[in-house]
């Protein structure tokens, strides 16, 4: 059957210390194709340190008015755990992308860790992302260079490479009697 | 604990007063998904025929400079075809519903994408004017209401910032360049103009806009106002350019500092809407040989992940 | 103008720059057909950087020789052009354009490091900085061969149909152009049949990873770089059409 392929998320980390946070997503047919598509989609200008990638099948996603306004979730309690990665959506505020990564919980479901999470990091969330540590793929710091420097050589996808300013100025300057009505 | 509909729609229509996002999985009135999918799928199909006027010039780009810079910004059309159609995918409608809606002719994009790219100076007639369009609704949009489309408007707008300076600086050049450059970009402003007024929709006083999109930040800015800015913007600079408007009727009103235009030409606008573009069945048929070229592709990569530990293949 | 080390050297560079120039050419052909969305958006990242690297070695055949990098693009005749065949073939289906990325981009794997051991130091500093960009074109070619090698009994098929097509073309990327030899001996760059060696193995993993067969007993399409092959001349008619409506000396 002719597909789309599937998707998946990708969280973009702009400099190394900081937090990676959802971009978009990519349809990929697996994992590594998902983290060059994420790169070649994503990474066309600066600045990129690392990129990760995960099936959006399993992504565990809330916002704060799904949880007020629905039943509270059970989710096994006692099972063995796994780790976890959370990420929220804190402000209002107009912005590129989606939810940050905050850290890591230990749960025996989805459900679980989010409840962990809200305890750890409040419950101010707009919007919370639950991801299973397994699902996620990441670039690695050895293959950084390859994947991230080649935005920086393209400086005329960048708006100031180009001085329409500069030469609207200059054409004007040679007609002082240009009459505009 | 809001449960009747006209609570959730009240509470919902608050959210976006006080200038929240609705995010994927929040409550939201059908009217509005379908609104929503509707007008972000059309953007989305509108960026992907868009790649095709332009594209079919990047073999001939006069220089090194021209062939890379018009390769990057009809790669960034094709980027932002893709971060609408992921917005629409989290309202529900997946990529193979959209791309059949286009490919059937069921689903709209901006007619201006039907009209043909006669010669290179269309591409800075295209990239000032048309781009320069875009850049308009564009950034009213990056303020709408639904999470997902305003931020892939966000970065859309960042990344539109060269496209229509790259096409300003080929018109500036070729305005003041060889008797046969300034003919080139003269004959296609002629052809692009009413094209790139036409973008901006029927007239206010024709155009179908509902009182819940502007409520919902999704249409902020009337058709007619935004046309008027883009045309006020526009025709000075061409003027200083010595280039002329195609358009006998063009008038400059002291009074409100607006430049007047002429009247658009409404049958031809319905006509090309309706698919009686000069271009729009080689547009689609471009679109559905690549579709259907793929299949195998997409089939080979899909099997091949099939069969190995899904989601984690080894290079 | 700095001085060549070696007369042979501008010509040399030449070569280079138009393999990459062609096949950047080539690879732009795709965006708006390509099999995907995301392919489209990856493919046309691939010819930027392929025609990014052409003009970095036109700018050094400019410092040796005084021709500008759009003079020698745009106003050379065919005959005039030094690339190897294999990036002058046209587009083909999508298994043919990822083998014809792949075998270049392996090869530019091999040949890059010695290029960068030149003795000529601008030679040296480009093919370091082309390096970085090269070692993702390897990832994602090799990835796009694997999984159409291995993927259905049609995407097989057209690989295998397009290496037995493509592998004598691509013979042809490692015969010495004439006076290499002596650039060789010079240390300005790296042996020829010490890389073809090397190209086979690197490539020849990958094809055999994903199910395909090296046609046996293959020779290199051409001999010498004079033989542009009938495909070249339609290709540059169209490319250099809107340039040469005007004089060389025209800006765009």
């Amino acid at each position: 059957m002719d597909t789309q392929w599937p998707r998946f998320e990708v969280f973009e980390q702009a400099r190394p210390g900081q937090p990676h946070r959802n971009a978009g997503a990519v349809h990929a047919p697996d994992a590594e194709m998902a983290l060059q598509n994420a790169r070649d989609v994503f990474v066309r200008r600066p600045d990129c340190a690392s990129l990760w990638v995960a099936p959006e099948a399993a992504i565990y996603s809330r916002t704060a008015e799904e949880l007020t306004a629905g039943e509270a979730e059970a989710g096994d309690e006692h099972g063995p755990t796994q780790m976890y990665q959370v990420f929220q959506k804190q402000s209002q505020r107009q912005a590129e992308t989606f939810v940050n990564h905050l850290g890591s919980v230990e749960a025996s479901s989805p459900e679980a860790a989010l409840r962990q999470a809200a305890e750890q990091w409040g419950k101010g969330a707009w919007v919370w992302w639950i991801v299973p540590e397994s699902a996620i793929t990441r670039s690695t710091e050895a293959e950084a260079a390859s994947m991230f420097a080649p935005a920086l050589n393209k400086p005329y996808r960048q708006p100031n490479y180009y001085h329409v300013q500069t030469q609207m100025r200059a054409v004007r300057a040679h007609d002082p009697d240009e009459d505009e009505a | 604990m809001e449960t009747t509909d006209e609570a959730r729609q009240e509470a919902f229509e608050r959210r976006i007063a006080r200038g929240e996002k609705i995010e994927p999985g929040d409550w939201m009135p059908d009217a509005y998904r379908k609104q929503l999918i509707r007008i972000i799928s059309q953007h989305a199909h509108s960026e992907i025929v868009g790649m095709l006027p332009e594209g079919a010039w990047i073999t001939r780009a006069p220089n090194l400079r021209q062939k890379l810079v018009l390769l990057a910004k009809v790669q960034d059309e094709a980027g932002h075809g893709q971060y609408l159609y992921h917005a629409a995918e989290t309202l529900g409608a997946t990529r193979e519903e959209m791309i059949e809606a286009l490919l059937t002719g069921k689903a709209k994009y901006s007619s201006v994408f039907n009209y043909p790219s006669l010669a290179w100076a269309d591409m800075g007639i295209i990239g000032w004017l048309v781009d320069g369009a875009a850049i308009l609704n564009q950034s009213m949009l990056a303020r709408c209401s639904y999470g997902p489309y305003s931020r892939a408007m966000v970065r859309i707008c960042m990344e539109e910032g060269f496209h229509k300076k790259q096409g300003q600086e080929m018109v500036i050049r070729y305005a003041r360049g060889t008797p046969g450059q300034t003919a080139m970009v003269q004959d296609a402003l002629n052809r692009w103009w009413w094209p790139a007024l036409m973008m901006f929709g029927p007239h206010d006083s024709e155009s179908s806009n509902s009182a819940a999109l502007i409520r919902w930040k999704i249409k902020t800015r009337t058709n007619d106002e935004l046309r008027q800015e883009f045309v006020n913007e526009l025709v000075p600079d061409l003027h200083a350019l010595g280039l002329s408007v195609p358009d006998p009727a063009l008038r400059y009103n002291a009074e409100t500092s607006n430049w007047i235009t002429g009247e658009i030409d409404w049958d031809e606008f319905w006509r090309v809407v309706r698919g009686g573009g000069p271009c729009n069945k080689e547009r689609l048929a471009a679109r559905q040989q690549a579709h259907d070229d793929g299949q195998w592709v997409r089939e080979a990569l899909a099997a091949y992940a099939a069969r190995t530990d899904a989601g984690r293949s080894t290079a | 103008m700095i001085a060549p080390p070696h007369p042979a050297l501008a010509p040399q560079l030449l070569a280079l720059a138009d393999d990459e120039l062609i096949l950047g050419h080539r690879d732009s052909e795709w965006c708006g057909h390509a099999p995907i969305l995301e392919e489209d958006i990856a493919f046309a990242n691939l010819a930027q950087d392929e025609l990014g690297h052409a003009a970095l070695w036109y700018r050094l055949v400019e410092q040796l020789s005084q021709a500008r990098p759009d003079h020698l693009v745009f106003f050379r005749q065919a005959k005039h052009y030094r690339c190897a065949q294999l990036v002058t073939l046209p587009k083909g289906d999508w298994a043919y354009a990822m083998l014809r990325q792949f075998l270049f981009d392996a090869a530019e794997a091999v040949r890059l490091p010695g290029l960068a051991a030149s003795r000529y130091a601008p030679l040296a500093e480009t093919a370091a900085k082309i390096q970085t960009e090269e070692i993702y074109h390897l990832r994602h070619t090799r990835a796009w061969v694997r999984r159409l090698g291995l993927g259905t009994e049609e995407s097989h098929r057209r690989m295998q149909a397009a290496l037995d097509a493509l592998w004598p073309y691509a013979l042809q990327l490692f015969v010495p152009l004439t006076d290499e030899a002596a650039l060789t001996a010079a240390g300005l760059v790296p042996a020829a049949a010490a890389m073809q060696q090397e190209w086979e193995a690197l490539a020849g993993a990958t094809l055999h990873d994903a199910g395909l067969v090296i046609p046996a007993g293959a020779e290199a399409v051409a001999q010498d770089r004079r033989e542009i092959g009938p495909h070249l001349p339609g290709l540059l008619d169209e490319m250099q059409a809107v340039a040469r409506l005007e004089g060389p000396e025209v800006g765009w």
